[in-house]
């Protein structure tokens, strides 16, 4: 089930990465892209905690949402308006 | 305490909460997969017919921030069945980090749908207003 699920957060992973693309060249804006990327990762850090994880894979996916977490509040901060 | 034994002996629970656990978190994982495949799909698509407003975005974000949360409810149940046996402290010790991790993501999550629930409606029920206002004079 581990290598599934790996592969399932690969998956995620490289799907983030061309939807944070798509978004970019239809929105040309940086921020929208960023955020979806940002989603997509946290899925894949969803995924790579399910099964039987160690601690250095626990270590990870905390802080993966901890820089997502932090990521977004700055984009929040600095957007006008 | 010897009848209780033999009943349901310490293994079989262990084995039988193990499946379930097993169950409960393929089922979180199954979700979240096919929220992250579904929201591909649709970024996909909204490129095929257009680049349209911002707010497509946000909508496909807020369906695919749903399945992450319904997933992580189901990740979190499976933590609960996961108390039921823990042999080791170490085991303990990294429940409690998995739990911890994906009970403040639930937390965050929720909240974000929430204000970009509220955006959602806020931008439309701007829109309505904009439409029904008559012109103004130049």
């Amino acid at each position: 089930m581990t290598t599934v699920l790996d592969l399932a957060a690969l998956a995620t992973t490289a799907f983030g990465l061309v939807a944070a693309a798509v978004v970019l060249a239809s929105a040309r804006r940086l921020v929208p892209a960023l955020a979806v990327l940002l989603d997509f990762l946290t899925a894949a850090g969803l995924l790579r905690l399910a099964g039987d994880p160690d601690w250095s894979t626990i270590a990870a996916a905390a802080a993966v949402i901890a820089v997502r977490k932090l990521v977004t509040a700055g984009l929040r901060a600095s957007q006008p308006g | 305490m010897d009848t209780t034994a033999e009943l349901l002996p310490e293994s079989a629970l262990r084995e039988a909460v193990d499946l379930l656990v097993r169950l409960v978190e393929a089922a979180g994982a199954l979700i979240i997969f096919v929220g992250a495949v579904w929201a591909f799909g649709r970024f996909l698509l909204t490129m095929v017919r257009g680049a349209g407003p911002d707010r497509r975005f946000n909508r496909i974000r807020l369906t695919l921030g749903r399945f992450l949360a319904l997933g992580l409810e189901f990740q979190l149940a499976g933590d609960v069945l996961r108390t039921a046996v823990a042999p080791s402290f170490t085991e303990i010790g990294q429940l409690a980090a998995i739990a911890a991790i994906r009970t403040a993501l639930n937390f965050f999550l929720s909240r974000e749908i929430a204000a970009e629930r509220a955006e959602i409606e806020r931008e439309r029920r701007k829109e309505t207003d904009g439409s029904r206002a008559p012109a103004e004079p130049v």
